[in-house]
């Protein structure tokens, strides 16, 4: 692809392909946001559950919809209340007076994509119940264990913590989502692009138009390619330092967790394989470090009072290391 | 007319004679009977012997019984006593006089500096500060694993070092000093601006020229692809490389 006078060492064009194909689906519907389509598209080829953040209305929900609609896998919603219950996600077991047995009834997390809408607005009491099945891809309820089925991927969405009736996360939990993609506002030109757009729309549901590109194995299958990438020492050890940086970093009160660098290296994985390329460089690290260190890290009191965000934090994290070369 | 009138009274005069009468509001006394209860009572006694039981465990035992301190407490109690007795010489206390009193009162100030310096050092140690280097200048590093090697690109003398790459036959190295080579030309001519955290792909965007754009980008690929993808690379396509990188010498 890039690299005239080399030949590939791994057949990546299946995967360019979905991706173009995917790329072209969420275009049908979606304008702009092209850095938080190729961070969802690397999100699943990394195996990562995703996080979309936004304020009300810029369309978080449909692009995690439509994400979902460009594959063939059993999707499920859950729309996520402050009086939502763990077993309402999970499942329960519910007594059949027919076999005088309790039988468990599973809940949506049971599918392959799952979309849960406006995560934060249910308490942490809720959002343990997670845990297991996003990290460990299993289910433990009433000591009998339920293995998800692969590609098991989580696409959340959330209001900004400042927001109306909405919790902060679990950092545990937060630890276990690989991106946190910020939807931003559109500029003036998408802004006229999607009124356009919807004004010339035929039929009122966006959704009839997409149809699935991927099955859902397919998506494993390109996974395990995009595991088998090439990493040059020089880089993890990069990543590392990275990591290690925002442990000792004055400005937060909580730095990256190892599972933050196992993401960095996946993720990057990832946006090389996208690009067309079966080994990482720097860029590729450097791209992914915002979407996988901004929920991982917290900020002391009094940084966050002067206004600075994460991502200033990683921006200066990043400008204090050499890159190796 | 007067006859209906008429039925009409007689009717409603027979009807009110005809009308229950209604009982006067007499009470009327009641006699009432005591009936006698006829359960039958088990009377139940406590058990003597599981009272007494319960009463010889200690648990509901709520008489304070005055024991002899163990040993341990008395060893204790001795310590405080000295201790606190260490400094009644403060107080003019002490009973001994010349050279013993000055040697004792020598040997408390000694304990008691011990002492405190013991506790500091303790403290140091809890709180995990290293007491013996604490007015001692740390260096900056903090102490990582790995082989941290900062090259500045000015003190490197490229052309022996690439020369002596390609003797070895270690084409990724020299392709790598090629590669520094030319980011150093560019910051000489103030094309670029050198600082070893800034990616590739900043100095790319940072040429104004669209020539060396394209030739800086397709060189940083080989490079990229010799260095971070490990490519194998052999005397030919060094050749081809390196041709490359004195081409685009030429164009700076």
């Amino acid at each position: 692809m890039e690299g005239e006078i080399f030949e590939q060492r791994t057949d990546l064009s299946k995967l360019n392909h979905a991706v173009e194909q995917i790329k072209a689906t969420l275009a049908k519907v979606i304008v702009g946001q092209q850095d938080s389509i190729d961070l969802l598209i690397a999100g699943i080829l990394a195996d990562g559950h995703i996080l979309i953040e936004g304020v009300p209305g810029v369309a978080k929900t449909l692009t995690a919809k439509l994400l979902a609609k460009s594959i063939d896998a059993q999707y499920s919603r859950i729309q996520f209340t402050p009086d939502l219950m763990p077993s309402d996600i999970l499942g329960t077991s519910i007594f059949n007076p027919k076999t005088t047995e309790f039988e468990f009834k599973q809940g949506p997390i049971f599918g392959n994509i799952i979309l849960i809408d406006e995560i934060n607005r249910a308490p942490a009491k809720t959002q343990s119940a997670l845990f297991e099945v996003m990290e460990e891809r299993q289910l433990t309820i009433d000591g009998k264990s339920y293995k998800m089925q692969e590609p098991f991927t989580v696409l959340a969405t959330q209001n900004p913590v400042e927001h109306e009736g909405t919790y902060r996360l679990p950092e545990a939990q937060l630890d276990r989502f690989l991106f946190k993609i910020e939807v931003q506002y559109p500029s003036l030109d998408e802004e006229i692009a999607i009124i356009t757009q919807q004004h010339h729309r035929k039929t009122t549901d966006q959704l009839q138009e997409i149809k699935p590109v991927l099955s859902g194995a397919d998506i494993v299958s390109l996974r395990q390619l995009v595991l088998s990438l090439h990493v040059e020492d020089k880089l993890l050890v990069y990543v590392a330092k990275l990591i290690h940086e925002s442990r000792n970093n004055k400005s937060l009160f909580l730095g990256g967790s190892p599972r933050a660098s196992l993401a960095i290296v996946n993720a990057a994985k990832a946006i090389a394989a996208i690009k067309g390329r079966d080994f990482i460089t720097p860029d590729d690290i450097i791209y992914v470090a915002a979407p996988v260190l901004r929920h991982r890290i917290m900020l002391t009191p009094d940084k966050e009072m002067e206004g600075v965000t994460p991502d200033d934090v990683i921006t200066q994290m990043i400008h204090k290391i050499e890159i190796p070369r | 007319m007067p006859r209906c009138l008429y039925l009409l009274f007689i009717f409603f005069t027979l009807n009110s004679f005809a009308a229950k009468p209604v009982k006067p509001a007499v009470k009327h006394d009641t006699v009432a009977v005591l009936k006698t209860d006829t359960a039958k009572i088990d009377a139940r006694t406590f058990n003597v012997a599981k009272l007494n039981n319960y009463r010889k465990q200690p648990d509901f035992q709520y008489d304070y019984v005055e024991t002899s301190p163990s040993w341990w407490t008395r060893l204790w109690h001795r310590f405080w006593h000295w201790f606190f007795h260490l400094f009644d010489f403060l107080n003019g206390k002490d009973s001994y006089s010349g050279f013993l009193s000055t040697f004792l009162i020598i040997l408390k100030y000694l304990a008691v500096t011990l002492g405190i310096t013991a506790i500091v050092y303790i403290i140091l140690k809890l709180a995990g500060i290293d007491a013996f280097n604490i007015f001692r200048r740390k260096p900056a590093s903090t102490g990582l694993l790995y082989d941290e090697h900062i090259e500045n690109i000015h003190e490197i003398d490229f052309d022996a070092e690439i020369e002596k790459a390609i003797t070895q036959h270690n084409y990724r190295i020299a392709v790598r000093l090629l590669y520094l080579k030319c980011l150093k030309q560019l910051n000489d001519s103030e094309l670029i601006v050198w600082q070893p955290e800034k990616t590739n792909s900043n100095y790319i965007n940072e040429l104004n020229n669209k020539r060396q754009y394209n030739t800086f980008k397709t060189l940083t690929r080989q490079f990229e692809y010799i260095w971070y993808g490990e490519f194998p690379i052999n005397h030919s396509i060094f050749n081809n490389i390196n041709l490359m990188f004195q081409q685009f010498k030429n164009e700076i």
